[in-house]
């Protein structure tokens, strides 16, 4: 039950934020500047906390250097050189896939 | 109102009505109305289609049809990351031990990947409730950016399409609407084309949760399925990291997930992502200056929302 509340809530919250500046906002440029420029890095500092968080530590502690780590490096490689965020999770999922079956 | 019995071949007719009779303008935009004629824009085009002699179907226009049509195949080519992602959840809410509906449920309401994760991660790090929320919603600050520069996209829409449509802005979504939203300078057809394209969207991501959901419990624990979170979020973010503020807001992250590893609950991450917001935002403030000095171009509202959901999605 306290899960399903957490994600009514989390709901209820994202909607008020979908809908807010599609209802009070007739003019974009009306957004403070410095609320857009941080809205701006949302999604690169949220998503780099959740990689981060998920790709060096497991439940709290350090995780072991292994087919995490490389298949990640080799992942960014390719989006970096690619600018393809399709090449970079075939390429990932396949380093990972072989390193797993290589046993690292 | 009655559908007519064949479309004109005008470019900004409207359902004909008594009260615009009344009001002397018999064709003009109607920006409520939901069955609209054709208009490819060549008349001739229409004749030898046929869709200018082919009434509503499922009481919607043919026009609606064919915008929303132009919506589904202009994010069509994104769906197939909706669908592994909506996998890449699913599967993770039964290895979270969470219920299945909840799961689904999570999926319908709150309709953002990367905040669910989060909030799966928080609850198998046992954190209270409202940790949870706050840093899903944190992590969903990021619509606030979309729904300012959609505001003037869907200013001409009814309220019950505003409410709607805003439910199904995902980061995807949004950004096929701030790029296509002046091909269609029909509200009536716009809003058509955004639906065409956000509703499908939305339901490859619930099917791909469902698949998840059913799928999980039998992928075996060696297949490593948690790697898809980072990988996902490195294949959508790193191609399109070009702006020295978002990589000071991103080392400044990562340093801090790192450092602040020992905090109970999962509040590593979310203290990172505000120590990140803090210095990358600071860093975004000098360098918009040093820009203003140069005379260089500084992002609208519209397209700093484009590209941060480019970095989403």
């Amino acid at each position: 039950m306290t899960v399903f509340l957490i994600f009514l809530a989390a709901a209820v919250g994202t909607y008020l934020i979908r809908v807010s500046g599609i209802a009070l906002l007739s003019d974009p440029e009306k957004l403070p500047p410095r609320l857009r420029r941080a809205l701006a890095l949302v999604a690169p500092t949220a998503l780099g906390a959740i990689i981060v968080n998920s790709l060096f530590l497991d439940e709290g502690r350090w995780r072991a250097f292994g087919a995490w780590h490389v298949a990640a490096a080799v992942a960014i490689g390719v989006a970096l050189w690619r600018r393809s965020a399709g090449w970079a999770m075939l390429a990932g999922a396949v380093a990972f896939a072989l390193l797993l079956v290589a046993g690292v | 109102m009655l559908p007519p019995l064949f479309w004109p071949y005008t470019a900004d007719w409207t359902p004909f009505t008594g009260a615009s009779f009344l009001r002397g303008g018999g064709r003009q935009p109607c920006h409520t109305c939901d069955v609209t004629p054709p208009q490819s824009g060549n008349p001739a085009a229409d004749e030898t289609s046929g869709a200018s002699h082919r009434g509503p179907m499922l009481g919607i226009g043919r026009q609606q049809w064919v915008d929303s049509w132009s919506g589904f195949k202009a994010i069509a080519p994104l769906m197939p990351g909706s669908a592994a992602f909506g996998l890449a959840f699913g599967a993770l809410v039964p290895a979270a031990g969470i219920n299945a509906w909840t799961g689904l449920f999570a999926s319908v309401s709150v309709m953002a990947g990367a905040s669910q994760i989060s909030i799966v991660e928080s609850i198998r790090a046992n954190a209270p409730a409202f940790i949870a929320v706050l840093t899903a919603l944190i992590i969903n600050a990021r619509f606030a950016l979309y729904s300012a520069a959609l505001g003037p996209v869907f200013a001409s829409f009814p309220r019950r399409w505003k409410l709607g449509l805003a439910h199904l802005m995902t980061d995807q979504a949004a950004v096929v609407a701030l790029h296509h939203a002046h091909e269609y300078p029909d509200p009536v057809r716009r809003r058509w084309f955004i639906l065409g394209g956000a509703l499908p969207f939305v339901l490859v991501w619930l099917v791909g949760t469902i698949v998840g959901i059913l799928a999980g419990p039998i992928i075996p624990a060696s297949w490593n399925i948690g790697f898809i979170v980072p990988l996902m979020f490195i294949a959508v973010m790193v191609p399109v990291l070009k702006k020295p503020e978002e990589l000071v807001g991103l080392g400044v992250t990562a340093v801090v997930v790192l450092l602040s590893k020992g905090l109970p609950f999962g509040l590593n991450v979310l203290t990172g992502i505000i120590a990140g917001l803090i210095a990358g935002t600071f860093f975004a403030e000098f360098a918009d200056a040093r820009r203003g000095r140069r005379g260089e171009h500084q992002d609208t509202v519209a397209e700093a929302a484009e590209h941060e959901a480019g970095e989403a999605m």
